[in-house]
């Protein structure tokens, strides 16, 4: 018994050492954080007149005053996140002068040196600042620190601060290839993490869609949502043929959201794709391109297993006139199951339309598909029964 | 003794998960810290979510709730209000805040069974907004009908008394796309409302609670979140993503038929499931914590109704550990069948049953030999001193990484809760979850009272 006594005593005398040290380390760390608070609170106050100049300034020709006196390294560091601050609110030459500031008051040297520490926290919080003052001398030993470590949370964090401060395109998708070469599917993430670059997007995205990797391709793909740049086009039809699916579907995807003329064969290819992104997207590009010649394949397309080829397509019938329109009441009326639904449902939003219409066109089309409407449906308006439970055919939840 | 190495053994498996939590801390800190959030939450490469609240007479507070869940800072989102069949008037303030008029044939793709959907409001004012009007079913079944009905790929479940920080959700969208290919659930993390500034459906000023109830519960919650989640996820051992607030992948929510129905603990059911359901396919995944996210939620301040909600988490726990109990100490189920179960249903489960027949051993052996005294007091110190030196790991944690308590006073009002916590809450405690097994062997399968007091209210003075 004694012995399994003194096993206890010794826990509770470990917890209560543990517990003391505990709390001392917690009362320590709650005054050191909330003094430092404060004096972060009181520099602001103390350089708040140097901050208005350099804020009435900075659109000046002219080199900027450097903060005055010896200043200690808390009061440095509130000046320093200050200048980060407007670097990333600022464009052009004012952000320019801000980054030559940082560079004039040695932050960026202090930073550089910090990459070399010891403790990889100060490495990681140096790294984050050198992104945030764009110094570009800090990319390479940025990239080496980025290959070497694991893959974590802390490589995005590096990722930024080199596309932040890379001069050159051959950094960023040095920068890009590292981080994909751990075979993770953060296409998108790396072309956000792509787009903070001060570069020019629109020839980083052609070195991207030319390079041979199909992951830095992808990333090229995604970056460009949102993105008008023609001169990748001809690239586009081009990775419209890949072999690599993903790819392919990206590319078709954005190639046809920039409604290019279509051939009627390339129309029936894309509508019968494997790949239902791709079907998707082809149903959807046919509407704005007014091919009234489609309208039977997208009728088909009501019926397709996917969700979203089925809303599409009819979405597109109904942009496709009064023949679309027609085509789509026929579909609600005569078919079945979720070819019926898809109709239905694009009908009633038709219908809905009708309060929103204030130029003249827009009345008269809208009147046409009213007595389309009613020729199938009756004159009174009311909803079309639903027939329950046939959403559940074929459902899915790929939005 | 057994009893008392008992106690030692079920500590030292504590602090191993709370030094596992201490192992990740300061990588939390520094991705909080320097991650970059103004461009993501701006971004058009970031997934749109479905956010699901399930409402049931919520009428005080769900008006706050959904202004605050409409103004993240998050690029594409849709809020899904389910109302589940309320007997006040949930619906009706919402329909008049918002001029929602009843969709005509809505379109409902999903298909996991719910009871009947009445209608579906909306308004094209707020294009985001969509209520959904069911009979009552229970969370599970609000949270089915409100997947059936979302349209994006990510969904996340968020309890309508709980008010999201405007960054909560593009940080966890951030770690879904770190890995976004594994990444299947991500848990945020839960603090207590109470006693907090709240203005315009957001916390303002961070304070600790006022009363006593709510402020044991606050200990409670930075203990299990901060000290436990942050462990078991290194590990991947997530057994729960707390219902008020967490993302998952719809696909598999879906793929494992949506949320169990009928039965309280719901929010550990699906994460069971989704483990089993990815280990059985032998698929690469990921169940996460992501304490930066951080969800306020309104907590309990009478006796009334902490012993309620606790007696139905006891039986939802008791529930699920015998609704998967194949997975016990099966090494096809890694981690989860060899650690985070049996320790569940040890360290947790039967929890109680262990501690109450020690006590009452030793009680019995020290009445029959008064000169046993000390093992009685041994034992009861070796609970205390390991339960609180417990509470200030996860405290020094909180203040490694966080910070939201400033005051030196907060400090030491939660450093006295937690000791204070041993005397009564703590015993009441194990009392309540042995409540909740009598319950589950009775067959009570009630949600049990729970009301809800105005934002404005608790943000008052006292």
């Amino acid at each position: 018994m004694f012995s399994h006594l003194t096993v206890a005593y010794t826990f509770i005398y470990v917890c209560l050492g543990l517990i003391a040290l505990g709390i001392i380390l917690l009362i320590q760390m709650k005054v050191s954080h909330n003094k430092e608070q404060q004096r972060r609170e009181m520099y602001e106050r103390k350089h708040h007149d140097y901050f208005m100049y350099i804020q009435a300034h900075v659109e000046n020709e002219g080199a900027l005053r450097l903060p005055p006196g010896k200043l200690k390294p808390l009061e440095r560091r509130v000046i320093q996140d200050k200048f980060m601050e407007w670097i990333e609110q600022f464009k052009g030459e004012c952000r320019d002068r801000l980054i030559q500031m940082c560079r004039d008051a040695g932050f960026v040297e202090a930073d550089l040196k910090a990459l070399g520490s010891f403790r990889y926290g100060r490495r990681l919080e140096a790294a984050y600042r050198l992104g945030g003052m764009r110094a570009e001398e800090a990319v390479p030993a940025l990239l080496k620190m980025l290959q070497e470590g694991k893959y974590s949370s802390m490589s995005i964090i590096i990722a930024r601060s080199i596309a932040k401060s890379a001069r050159k395109s051959e950094d960023v998708l040095e920068m890009l290839r590292s981080l994909l070469s751990h075979g993770k599917p953060i296409h998108h993430l790396a072309a956000d993490i792509m787009l903070e670059t001060g570069l020019d997007a629109g020839s980083l995205l052609m070195k991207l869609l030319d390079d041979q990797d199909p992951a830095l391709i992808k990333v090229g793909l995604v970056a460009m949502w949102g993105q008008a740049v023609p001169e990748v086009m001809p690239v586009l039809g081009r990775l419209v043929g890949s072999e690599e699916k993903d790819v392919r579907a990206e590319a078709v995807k954005l190639y046809l959201s920039s409604n290019p003329a279509l051939k009627d064969e390339t129309i029936v290819q894309l509508m019968n794709d494997r790949n239902w992104e791709v079907r998707a997207a082809a149903a959807k590009a046919l509407g704005p391109l007014h091919a009234a010649g489609s309208i039977p394949l997208l009728v088909k397309a009501l019926q397709d297993a996917n969700w979203k080829v089925r809303h599409n397509s009819a979405e597109s019938l109904a942009k496709l006139g009064e023949a679309g329109f027609e085509a789509l009441c026929q579909a609600a009326l005569s078919g079945a199951g979720i070819q019926r639904e898809a109709a239905l449902q694009r009908i009633e939003l038709e219908m809905e339309k009708e309060q929103e219409h204030s130029a003249i066109e827009q009345m008269v089309a809208y009147n046409k598909k009213r007595l389309i409407h009613d020729r199938y449906f009756g004159v009174k308006r009311q909803p079309v029964a639903r027939v329950t439970g046939v959403a559940a055919v074929g459902g899915d939840y790929t939005a | 003794m057994v009893a008392i190495y008992y106690v030692m053994i079920v500590n030292i498996l504590y602090f191993t998960i709370t030094g596992l939590s201490f192992r990740n801390i300061f990588k939390i800190y520094r991705r909080s810290k320097y991650s970059s959030y103004n461009t993501l939450s701006g971004s058009e490469l970031v997934p749109s979510v479905s956010l699901l609240v399930p409402a049931y007479n919520e009428e005080l507070t769900i008006i706050e709730n959904v202004y605050c869940l409409m103004t993240l800072n998050y690029p594409t989102y849709e809020v899904i209000v389910i109302n589940d069949g309320s007997s006040d008037h949930t619906l009706s303030v919402l329909i008049k805040e918002f001029k929602l008029v009843k969709m005509v044939n809505p379109e409902i793709r999903g298909t996991i069974d719910t009871n009947n959907v009445r209608g579906i409001y909306h308004n094209p004012d707020y294009p985001q907004l969509f209520i959904i009007d069911k009979e009552n079913g229970g969370k599970a079944d609000s949270l089915n009908a409100g997947i059936n009905f979302s349209h994006y790929p990510l969904i996340s479940s968020i309890d309508a008394d709980s008010l999201l920080e405007k960054d909560a959700l593009i940080r966890m969208a951030r770690m879904y796309m770190e890995n976004p290919e594994e990444m299947v659930a991500i848990g945020g993390d839960v603090r207590i409302a109470n006693g907090c500034l709240i203005e315009n459906g957001a916390v303002q000023k961070v304070s600790l609670p006022r009363k006593i109830w709510p402020m044991f519960q606050s200990i409670e919650y930075l203990k299990a979140f901060l000290g436990g989640r942050i462990g078991w996820s290194h590990i991947n051992g997530l057994v729960i993503v707390s219902g008020a607030f967490g993302l998952f992948r719809k696909d598999y929510v879906i793929a494992v038929g949506g949320y169990r129905g009928g039965y309280p603990g719901e929010d550990m059911n699906i994460i069971i499931k989704l483990h089993r359901y990815m280990l059985s396919h032998k698929l690469p995944y990921k169940v996460a914590f992501c304490p930066e996210a951080v969800c306020w939620t309104q907590a309990p301040d009478s006796y009334k109704i902490i012993s309620n909600q606790r007696m139905r988490w006891g039986r939802g726990n008791l529930k699920n550990m015998i609704e998967n109990r194949g997975m016990l100490f099966n090494p096809k189920y890694k981690v989860m069948g060899m650690i985070t179960m049996p320790y569940n249903v040890l360290f947790e489960t039967l929890n109680p049953y262990f501690r109450i027949t020690g006590l009452l051993a030793l009680l019995g052996y020290t009445l029959l030999d008064m000169t046993h005294w000390r093992i009685l007091l041994t034992f009861f110190l070796l609970n205390f001193l390991s339960g609180y030196l417990l509470s200030v790991g996860a405290i020094i944690l909180e203040e490694i990484a966080f910070r939201r308590f400033k005051k030196l006073s907060d400090l030491w009002k939660m450093l006295l809760f937690s000791a204070l916590k041993f005397v009564g809450y703590h015993q009441l405690g194990v009392i309540w979850r042995v409540q909740g097994h009598i319950q589950y062997l009775r067959k009570n399968n009630s949600w049990g009272a729970m009301t809800r007091q105005s934002w404005k209210e608790e943000s008052e003075p006292a």
